[in-house]
């Protein structure tokens, strides 16, 4: 009876330990693990692929740092992938927070292609190849008012050029100059998108969201709403997969490498739920 | 008159927001454009000093009347004070007129962030994953057929989702994945359809003048 006792009342603090040694020691030893590529992700890779050359692609960081570790690793590979194909890219935020994660995320990507460029025509430049728009609160303001005109709502960029100088911003003039826009969120805006930007203006929408949100987003991909979806830590090693595969792009794969981490963190919590419910069935058949 | 300006102001603006998704005559249509990209904007900026003043009132109240925790106060309006020299002229990355170095030492915004917001806000959010084993482990018994059927399919979706499903079974990712596109999906359909009726009958009330509370005052 002890013995049962003890499988229903492990002390938390063995929990703990037990999940501290499981996350960090594939993360002290990284091995990058390979993913099979889901439809939603591909569906996401494709459409990006699909944009005409005239056409922009928005990306709206929507993650403060607490889900940086999922949706950080989704805007790197969409950033490698946007710079690699060379699609003209603007970056928005709807929120304060991201702004941090969008230009350290843009200037350590920029470095890794700029670092490599032969020449200036090579090279990924402000102004020309991207643009990065900034803040304008509240959300609906920019959702709904670049289906008129993004200069008019982002009248200067986040460094305070004024847009309709940069080069880039002459012939993306509103939504029926963008491709696609995909929102990396932890929260909602992915579907203010849908609802104000997809309903009004027709505007195409794909989008990364956190693991513990995603079974909110699959009817908006299953009503093809959405363009694709990435899901989580695992949607964001899939992305660095297929870019790799299909595009050859061969770089840090920071969610390929933090898996294994997740994986043994997951077994690790079955194990015990599996524990706990021995534990209580032998408990209750006992009584 | 009070009460009497919101309410018509309101019955304005939510009659607007309505009828420029059903009238495209361009007087309707640019008064709605009007509406969302010059008066919203101006009326974001007042929210965001009002915000901004309110915050700073309720935190100098709580050092006056040292209140409990007051200490912390100081904290939010010193930070407050300094983030906000910085960021005004400092700009994003020290390229502002106020100097942001000292030496190899930087205080630029982005610095700021990547070495105080990023840290605090990842710390935040990590000891969630110790909380959620341990809760999963206290709270998670089959102690019903329901519950039986939710433990069943929380296992197999935590596992399909991974790498490790695939090896166990090539099916095993598969079912995750219908789990999650069908039952899922049915579920979060009736929530959103209820949502969404809710949503319209609540914006009616208020538009209508109904629903009075959001006057302060109760509902009369």
């Amino acid at each position: 009876m002890k013995i049962i006792d003890r499988l229903t009342k492990i002390d938390r603090r063995i929990i703990y330990l037990i999940l501290i040694v499981v996350v960090a020691l594939p993360l002290i030893v990284p091995s990058v693990e390979k993913v099979r590529v889901m439809a939603p992700v591909e569906k996401l890779f494709n459409a990006i692929e699909n944009i005409p050359e005239e056409k922009a692609l928005i990306i709206d960081f929507d993650y403060a740092p607490q889900t940086a570790p999922e949706l950080d690793p989704m805007g790197f590979a969409l950033l490698r992938h946007v710079f690699k194909t060379r699609v003209k890219l603007i970056v928005i935020s709807l929120y304060v927070q991201p702004l941090g994660l969008a230009q350290k995320a843009l200037t350590e990507v920029i470095e890794e292609y700029n670092s490599e460029a032969q020449t200036h025509e090579d090279s990924i430049v402000y102004g020309r190849d991207y643009v990065f728009l900034g803040w304008v609160p509240p959300p609906i303001i920019p959702i709904l008012g670049m289906g008129e005109s993004i200069t008019n709502v982002y009248q200067v960029d986040y460094y305070g050029n004024r847009t309709d100088t940069l080069e880039l911003m002459r012939s993306i003039k509103n939504y029926n100059d963008v491709g696609l826009l995909i929102s990396l969120s932890g929260g909602n805006p992915p579907k203010w998108w849908v609802q104000f930007a997809q309903s009004k203006f027709g505007l195409p929408i794909g989008a990364g969201v956190t693991a513990v949100s995603a079974s909110e987003f699959y009817p908006y991909l299953q009503s093809g709403q959405f363009s694709g979806l990435m899901i989580g830590m695992k949607g964001a090693a899939e992305y660095e997969e297929i870019i790799e595969r299909e595009l050859n792009i061969k770089r840090e794969r920071k969610a390929s490498e933090a898996l294994p981490s997740l994986t043994y963190a997951h077994l690790v919590i079955i194990v015990f739920i599996v524990i706990g419910n021995i534990g209580y069935l032998i408990k209750r058949r006992s009584k | 008159m009070k009460k009497g300006l919101p309410l018509i102001l309101v019955f304005i603006c939510g009659i607007l927001g309505i009828i420029q998704y059903f009238a495209p005559h361009p007087v309707v249509q640019d008064t709605d454009n009007f509406f969302r990209n010059n008066l919203l904007k101006i009326l974001a900026a007042f929210a965001l000093v009002l915000g901004l003043g309110s915050l700073l009132k309720v935190h100098m109240d709580k050092i006056k009347r040292k209140r409990e925790n007051w200490q912390y106060s100081w904290v939010l309006i010193i930070v407050f004070i300094i983030t906000s020299i910085i960021g005004l002229f400092g700009g994003v990355t020290g390229e502002g007129p106020l100097p942001t170095r000292i030496g190899s030492f930087s205080f630029d915004n982005q610095t700021i962030y990547d070495n105080v917001i990023v840290p605090l806000g990842s710390t935040m959010f990590a000891l969630l994953a110790f909380f959620m084993a341990s809760a999963a482990y206290r709270a998670f018994r089959a102690r019903s057929t329901e519950a039986t059927l939710l433990l069943a399919s929380a296992f197999i979706v935590m596992l399909g989702v991974l790498p490790l499903g695939d090896r166990i079974s090539p099916h095993l990712p598969s079912f995750a994945q219908w789990i999650m596109d069908v039952p899922n999906v049915a579920g979060q359909r009736g929530i959103l359809i209820g949502v969404a009726f809710g949503i319209l009958a609540t914006a009616l009330k208020i538009i209508l003048g109904i629903e009075r509370s959001w006057l302060g005052g109760g509902g009369e």
